[in-house]
């Protein structure tokens, strides 16, 4: 997938100011193409353990929806912090998406060490597989 | 009643790639039903063997989670606006629902 360097760079910065908590947000682009033309970032509703779990609220998945509508744009994925965590997904990432609506949804992970360097990486979930597969990441110039 | 269903990516290929389909139902549980009549495999993308929705779907009437008016049984009417919405969660940390 690819994704404008100022969009990305929003990414991460959002993923190292919400240090040591994890942040949350989505990516909208054009059905069907692998390309992400802006990000949204959207609260971490995890009440109990926000250093180590996030929850997209569907209420604003659902108002981001709205804004963008007129822009040709929609929710073509998600991304999400793990602070002082590996910058892949989770057995618990895995195990929601297998039970959720994830087919084919581009996730990046963002990896925080220290609160300083962000590391991004891109998965799509594939149903068949119940299973995160590797998505290359091209940040454009 | 004929209700529009806004459809989420993960599922357009159940109906044939649209966003957006037209049903006629008089309540949530007779669209998911109308849902499956036209495009076979919504029921149980959407509904647990009970018949319940399943934890990490979400299912919107005019901007209300059907969660919070009667559930399935959520009546319908002409016109209303219908949204499939994944609930979407994760992270570094162990599994809890």
């Amino acid at each position: 997938m690819k994704m404008p360097r100022e969009q990305a760079e929003a990414m991460l910065a959002h993923a190292r100011d919400g240090y040591p908590f994890e942040v949350c947000g989505v990516l909208l682009g054009r059905a069907g193409e692998r390309r992400v033309e802006r990000i949204a970032r959207v609260a971490n509703r995890e009440q109990e353990s926000p250093r180590v779990r996030y929850a997209i609220a569907p209420e604003d998945q659902l108002r981001v929806q709205r804004e963008c509508r007129g822009q040709g744009l929609e929710i073509v994925g998600y991304y999400h912090s793990h602070p002082d965590h590996p910058a892949r997904p989770s057995e618990t990432d895995r195990r929601i998406a297998a039970e959720g609506l994830s087919d084919g949804v581009i996730h990046v992970v963002v990896g925080v060490a220290g609160g300083t360097e962000a590391t991004p990486t891109a998965w799509v979930f594939r149903d068949g597989a119940q299973a995160f597969e590797p998505e290359p990441l091209e940040i454009d110039a | 009643m004929a209700v529009k269903v806004q459809i989420p990516g993960p599922l357009r290929a159940l109906a044939g790639g649209a966003a957006e389909v037209q049903v006629e139902a008089a309540s949530v549980r007779a669209l998911v039903d109308a849902l499956q009549a036209k495009h076979a495999g919504f029921r149980e993308r959407l509904l647990d063997e009970s018949g319940t929705l399943k934890a990490y779907v979400r299912i919107f009437v005019n901007d209300d989670d059907v969660r919070t008016l009667e559930g399935e049984r959520t009546p319908l009417k002409d016109g209303d606006v219908v949204a499939i919405v994944p609930a979407i969660a994760g992270g570094a940390g162990v599994h809890v629902i």
